[in-house]
């Protein structure tokens, strides 16, 4: 299905599959918790469409998720096309939101400043 | 006569008579989501639980954290060698200090400190100093400083939580004065394991799966092989299930099951001839393979009432696998995702409401010992 996230741990073989985006960031620090795995995405939907670049402060950006902010699900996926695990994605969000280029209007979402 | 839910409410608790109509759990208490926070404190934090393995934190101030629940701990080995474990809890406001550590991916630490305030405790859990800001009240005009009090170092140290080991086995109990002592709550299971050298294992894998059901569903699953004849087909191949034999004690239940050709020794850790899978209430398991030099754990943790984590863990010789037991733990692994769809098929069933309360047949007395320690737990 378009619609349908889906990521897993290739160590594990395990994998989750679901609607909603930022399900795959709480699959992913469950499981990160127990195994210092990473976790990688399977599919995403095709209507994500964001600019091409890895700098993570334009991305979200240009996914303009309006006064809640993008769900970082929806970020992770969109930062797949560029090679990056959900780990990856979460630490450089991680790294700009110390930086104060990013914040958090809601938990788990975020918008540029 | 089945109970279904259809108006009548004809639930009733475990009967401790397995020839009971009411001898299984109403379904509600896999269902509710009140039931599983009751769970937390009836169960999860009064019995007691398996932290991990103390082979994997072998040097001073190795530590990993294991939540339980709404609980995390850390597990460190302190200067004394010995493995203590403390609230990952902060003795100044509450923080949560080190970042979840996995048994697998230990850390090291000197001290633990917390990075809201600093202040550092010793691997002991001993307050071993605060900022200089704690000391004095430069800051605070209605205060000399010869009015703060020093922080008693034993007085402002960490929670610690009630560890015990069987082997190199580590487990924790949240109680303030728990029920049972490990050793009662082991029973023959702690001598049975402690003539084992567990110890001489190392961890090989660790595979977590989650699973859409509850823990009680997987633990009913593994307690029980009436399901293995139809759903287990290459597993049960080479193991007579006729002469299977179920011991039942009172926290631990055993599954044995003998292979059809005698094995080698040499591809047991135990001496029997056979394998023997080890249920310990509440939500551990103790795997002795009858092929296979080495054994397993699982931990059946809880996410919430429909999901848990199966966290399954092989321990070898050498945790640089040979082929032959690269083959046994993807056969293991394939046993695994069986179960996972017979038990994620049953939760389904029961998530629907059209069952009120299942009933156990005679040789799922294991099932029944279960369902009677959770209804136990409950009433306590």
């Amino acid at each position: 299905m378009s619609d349908t996230f889906v990521a897993g741990c290739a160590d594990c073989d395990e994998r989750v599959s679901t609607a909603t985006p930022n399900d795959v960031i709480a699959f992913y620090r469950r499981h990160r918790a127990v195994t210092g795995h990473d976790v990688a995405w399977e599919r995403t939907p095709t209507a994500l469409a964001a600019p091409s670049s890895t700098d993570i402060d334009a991305v979200v950006a240009a996914l303009d998720g309006g006064a809640e902010g993008v769900p970082l699900g929806v970020l992770a996926a969109v930062m797949d096309e560029r090679g990056w695990t959900v780990g990856e994605t979460l630490a450089a969000v991680h790294e700009r939101r110390l930086h104060g280029a990013l914040w958090e209007p809601r938990d788990d979402h975020v918008a540029a400043v | 006569m089945t109970r279904w839910n259809d108006g009548v409410d004809r639930t009733r608790a475990v009967s401790p008579d397995i020839t009971a109509e009411t001898n299984a759990l109403p379904t509600n208490c896999f269902t509710d989501p009140e039931v599983w926070e009751l769970e937390k404190e009836t169960i999860f934090s009064r019995y007691w639980i398996y932290a991990g393995h103390e082979n994997c934190i072998p040097d001073a101030g190795d530590y990993f954290t294991r939540t339980v629940g709404d609980k995390q701990v850390i597990v460190a080995r302190d200067e004394d060698g010995e493995v203590r474990a403390f609230y990952n809890v902060c003795a100044h406001r509450g923080s949560k200090m080190v970042d979840d550590t996995p048994m697998t991916d230990p850390g090291n630490m000197g001290r633990i400190q917390c990075p809201y305030h600093l202040w550092t405790y010793d691997l002991d859990g001993d307050l071993r100093s605060t900022p200089r800001s704690f000391e004095e009240a430069s800051l605070n005009p209605d205060l000399d400083d010869e009015d703060v009090t020093a922080l008693d170092p034993d007085e402002n140290g960490l929670m610690e939580v009630r560890t015990d080991t069987i082997g190199p086995l580590v487990f924790c109990n949240f109680a303030d004065e728990p029920p049972l002592t490990l050793a009662e709550q082991a029973g023959k299971l702690k001598t049975r394991l402690e003539s084992l050298p567990l110890a001489e294992y190392e961890h090989a894998r660790r595979y977590v799966s989650e699973v859409a059901c509850n823990w009680k569903t997987f633990a009913g699953n593994y307690s029980e092989c009436d399901h293995c004849q139809a759903n287990h087909q290459d597993w049960i191949t080479g193991i007579q299930l006729d002469e299977s034999e179920l011991e039942v004690n009172d926290y631990h239940w055993v599954l044995h099951y003998t292979h059809e050709e005698d094995i080698e020794d040499e591809l047991r850790i135990h001496d029997e001839h056979e394998a023997q899978f080890h249920y310990f209430w509440p939500n551990f398991t103790v795997n002795m393979y009858g092929t296979a030099d080495g054994y397993g754990t699982y931990i059946i943790d809880p996410i919430d009432e429909e999901r848990f984590q199966l966290i399954a863990d092989y321990y070898f010789a050498d945790p640089d696998l040979s082929e032959d037991e690269e083959e046994f733990v993807r056969t293991s692994r394939q046993l695994q995702e069986e179960d996972f769809e017979l038990v994620e098929r049953q939760y389904e069933g029961l998530r629907s409401g059209a069952l009120a309360q299942g009933q156990l047949g005679p040789n799922e007395h294991t099932l029944h010992r279960f369902h009677r320690l959770v209804q136990e737990a409950y009433e306590a």
